[in-house]
């Protein structure tokens, strides 16, 4: 009996082990094989793959275009997770209070889910283009500003920080705030009332109920979900790809989109793979810690 | 119980009501929250509408400054010139064909193996579990060019075959972790155990007892799934990128940048829209899983 429920388990999760193992790890450990090789496009007829250790690593530290690229991508990452974060929390409150009009919001609040990132990024581009940017013109009209601000093209930077990188994160947080939303509102859903109730029976403001009881009793879900953030942050792509390709001045490359870049523009491979390599040591490092609270109980 | 009052929208208080039941510290507060809300509203929208409402204007009331908010009159004109700078509605049927496709297979396949890693424990199940966990977070990018290499020599760059196989192995992790949360949290195992008592094969209760009571939850990871591949933007642009095949979102991000979007920016923010049609079509039917079926997958209860 046994073996015939294991022979069916293993015939059951055997196509998706295959098409898992052929499209996910096996491509993964090939990519950080190629980053311990030379695989420049140009010369593999040649050459061919001669291992060259930690050679190409040491390429992409030494270009000051993939340190910058580094530090853009952490500084990208952090400023849409905290902004994700911030607004989410918010939002998802708002969302959970009961007034009219709520369903009406909440489908509201969704809607950047829905558009995907290569339509945000361009309608973005419109909407920040710096001759006709209704936004330019709102502002001017405030007064708050003299002239137009060049929100994908200006090259002053202040450190690592620059006007094209917060444009990049406001389309990036954009984009992924009904996800965080929604899933910090399932999660406030399941806080029982009475802790509220408590809370005002001892007299709490508004403030003291979110920092004492909503906080505390979301922080598990926040775990997860500041794990996915910046998992995501790091690995993406398509929104500096389209809208900037990584400039003014590489002021808003990341990663990602070097590591592209080197492969389908200079066909270096091997720096490429070096690059997701940092990308795929940095995004292990986070899932350890998320995969061991997910398989807890599991084995 | 009878006794726990069912709230009635009808007596809902409206948002700025609660106000009046505030202290006042809480008042300064929520003041506070209200406009802030507002301005998220505003920041959340204004694409989208900038999106609309460039799409009907006509070629030369979109060049006026200042740019006019509140347009008199709309035109379909940008929809027909769109189709004109690129195959859009070839374009669209492209995704269409991929995405549905992708979706479908990742789906069967993740439907078996979720079902078996919910209910069973058996060798190697958590090797397994974490396995495709760890595909599912760790970002595309990192396996982008090893199976960009293997779709070449499998000689299915730029045919749809070759796509849709990079969506399924894309799509499926995703799958089977949010399939494996429906089945732990809807599908009790008494179930298929009165199945088996009645005389069935493990894969008979799957099949004529377990899948159909799921079907609902089937439908929306089969939905999510489309989602993921309709979006998609990295895949397709590296593995089917030339001619009439492409699919929408690599068309759009070519119009973008071609520069194209700024001389016809109407016809671009058209194709912007037709793009995201038909996302937002299916979000009506799964807006009612968004928040259990989405988060069932990824946290544990």
């Amino acid at each position: 009996m046994t073996r015939q429920k294991y022979l069916f388990c293993y015939l059951m999760v055997a196509p998706a082990m295959l098409i898992t193992a052929a499209l996910g790890i096996y491509p993964m450990l090939f990519s950080l094989w190629m980053s311990f090789v030379e695989y420049d496009l140009l010369r593999i007829n040649e050459f061919g793959t001669p291992f060259v250790g930690l050679d190409n690593y040491v390429a992409v530290f030494s270009d000051p275009r993939f340190v910058q690229t580094l530090v853009n991508t952490i500084i990208f990452t952090v400023l849409a997770v905290a902004a994700t974060l911030g607004f989410g929390l918010l939002l998802s409150q708002i969302l959970n209070a009961n007034y009219r009009g709520r369903t009406a919001m909440r489908m509201l609040v969704c809607v950047p889910w829905f558009v995907p990132p290569a339509v945000a990024s361009a309608i973005w581009m419109w909407l920040l283009n710096t001759d006709r940017s209704p936004i330019n013109f709102l502002l001017q009209d405030l007064g708050l500003i003299s002239s137009n601000v060049r929100w994908l093209t200006d090259s002053a930077t202040w450190g690592p920080f620059s006007i094209p990188m917060m444009s990049i994160v406001a389309v990036r947080v954009w984009n992924g705030l009904p996800f965080a939303v929604i899933f910090l509102l399932a999660a406030l859903q399941s806080i029982p009332r009475s802790l509220y109730e408590a809370a005002e029976v001892d007299g709490a403001s508004l403030i003291q109920k979110f920092w004492y009881v909503t906080l505390p009793m979301l922080r598990p879900v926040l775990a997860i979900l500041i794990t996915l953030l910046v998992i995501g942050g790091l690995g993406s792509f398509e929104i500096n790809y389209i809208m900037t390709g990584g400039g003014p001045q590489n002021l808003t490359n990341i990663m990602a989109v070097y590591s592209y870049q080197q492969a389908f523009s200079f066909y270096r491979f091997d720096l490429a793979s070096a690059a997701s390599g940092v990308i795929f040591i940095m995004t292990g490092f986070v899932s350890i810690f998320y995969l061991r609270s997910q398989l807890k109980g599991v084995a | 119980m009878m006794t726990i009052a069912v709230p009635n929208t009808a007596t809902r208080p409206k948002l700025w009501q609660r106000l009046s039941f505030a202290n006042k510290t809480d008042l300064v507060t929520r003041i506070l929250i209200i406009a802030i809300t507002v301005a998220l509203l505003f920041y959340i929208l204004l694409p989208v509408y900038w999106m609309l409402k460039s799409s009907f204007q006509p070629n030369q009331e979109i060049r006026v400054l200042p740019p006019i908010w509140f347009p008199s009159e709309a035109t379909a004109q940008p929809y027909t010139n769109a189709n004109r700078l690129i195959p859009m509605w070839r374009y669209v049927l492209n995704s269409l064909f991929v995405s549905v496709t992708a979706a479908a297979i990742s789906t069967v396949i993740a439907c078996s193996a979720s079902y078996v890693l919910a209910r069973f424990r058996f060798p190697g199940a958590t090797i397994i579990l974490g396995l495709i966990l760890l595909t599912n977070l760790i970002p595309a990018i990192t396996r982008v060019f090893p199976i960009y290499f293997f779709i070449q020599d499998l000689g299915l760059l730029n045919s749809y075959a070759g796509l849709i196989l990079a969506y399924v192995g894309f799509s499926l992790p995703f799958a089977v972790l949010m399939l494996r949360g429906y089945f732990i949290s809807a599908a009790p195992p008494e179930l298929e155990e009165a199945a088996l008592i009645d005389g069935c094969s493990h894969f008979e209760a799957f099949w004529r007892v377990i899948l159909p009571v799921c079907l609902p939850g089937i439908a929306a990871v089969a939905i999510f799934t489309f989602l993921n591949a309709w979006n998609d933007f990295l895949w397709a642009s590296l593995l089917l990128n030339q001619g009439e095949m492409k699919t929408i979102q690599v068309g759009i991000g070519d119009f973008a940048q071609e520069g194209g979007g700024v001389q016809y920016v109407n016809a671009f923010m058209a194709a912007c829209v037709v793009a995201t049609i038909p996302a937002l079509v299916v979000f009506v039917f799964v807006q009612r899983w968004l928040v259990g079926g989405l988060t069932a997958g990824s946290v544990k209860t």
